[in-house]
């Protein structure tokens, strides 16, 4: 499109532009900005800006492949004991077994350390020590509260 | 003689075969044996490979909880990631669990069912919503303090009580 005499706008516009990953020169785009998005305990990073995701090197693409081959070895196994014919209780999951009893096996495992020890010591006595605190003085000062008011303020006769 | 010995013998073999199998009719208590359940913390690396061995881990996935003598034992430390944030669209063998069979289960995995703790990504990071959500709440209560300290109301006068103020004189 010529609107100027030796000059084409058009080719002008397009030139002014950024160009993008593409090589192809586009005009300037908006772009928002957006805070940064810090992970924490209860709200992880979405699979999208991990950049693991993205990773495509020969290690991680082999970890996966040794991964989707326990994973496909589990499920045969485990097809295998659903789908039988002659199957007339319940397919046992071993991982179940194994987390339950970890779960209640927990004594063996445990030994005393220091963290250990002084953690069990707050938890125990501490809040002996705290209740007797604070139910001591507010005895205390309740005792002496009713003794500054004049007993005529509860209902009893002034004699 | 022969028969002593054929008795010897036969002896011989009972005792043999008795070791070998389980007496017709009995089975053992259970299918796992000790080695198939979780133990004490590895020490040595091939106890470390027997133990990914048997949580279906790879070695280089396995890792253990730090030994502190809190009762982890071999257990392997998974990532602590809900099951709210696994695919839903993947044909799992526990579909309401999203849990294959065979698959170590997460430590926790009974606060992070789909029922409970939600580790799923927010669409705002969690210290920018806690920095909203008190920084409202402590302008609101300073506000609720200076109207307290400093209160607005209709012009009143000194006491409300024309005559007397009853009992309420006793307190000076």
């Amino acid at each position: 499109m010529k609107l100027v005499d030796g000059i084409n706008i058009t080719e002008l516009f397009m030139r002014s532009g950024t160009p993008n990953r593409a090589g192809v020169v586009v005009p300037w785009v908006a772009k928002m900005s957006f805070p940064k998005y810090k992970p924490s305990r209860l709200a992880t990073l979405p699979q999208t800006l991990d950049p693991a995701e993205y990773d495509i090197s020969l290690e991680s693409r082999r970890a996966q492949v040794e991964r989707l081959a326990i994973r496909a070895r589990l499920k045969r196994e485990y097809l295998l004991q659903y789908n039988d014919p002659n199957r007339r209780g319940l397919v046992v999951n071993p991982a179940l077994v194994r987390w339950a009893y970890a779960r209640a096996n927990i004594y063996p495992n445990c030994r005393a350390t220091p963290k250990n020890s002084l953690l069990g010591a707050v938890v125990g006595f501490g809040p002996l020590i705290l209740w007797y605190y604070i139910l001591k003085t507010d005895r205390i000062l309740t005792v002496a509260w009713r003794d500054t008011v004049p007993h005529q303020l509860f209902g009893e006769p002034s004699f | 003689m022969a028969v002593a010995r054929a008795g010897v013998l036969g002896i011989r073999w009972l005792q043999r075969a008795s070791r070998n199998v389980v007496p017709l009719g009995a089975r053992t208590a259970f299918h796992l044996n000790k080695d198939m359940l979780p133990g004490p913390y590895p020490r040595t690396p091939e106890e470390r490979a027997a133990a990914a061995k048997k949580y279906n881990m790879r070695v280089e996935d396995y890792e253990p909880y730090p030994d502190d003598g809190m009762g982890y034992g071999d257990y392997p430390k998974l990532p602590d990631r809900s099951q709210h944030e696994r695919d839903p669209w993947y044909d799992w063998d526990q579909p309401d669990l999203r849990l294959n069979w065979g698959e170590t289960m997460h430590w926790d995995i009974d606060m992070y069912t789909r029922n409970r703790v939600d580790t799923s990504p927010t669409p705002i990071s969690w210290d920018d919503m806690c920095k909203q959500l008190f920084s409202f709440v402590a302008f609101m209560v300073f506000m609720f303090w200076v109207g307290h300290k400093y209160p607005v109301y209709q012009p009143v006068c000194r006491h409300h009580f024309s005559y007397n103020l009853g009992f309420l004189s006793a307190l000076g």
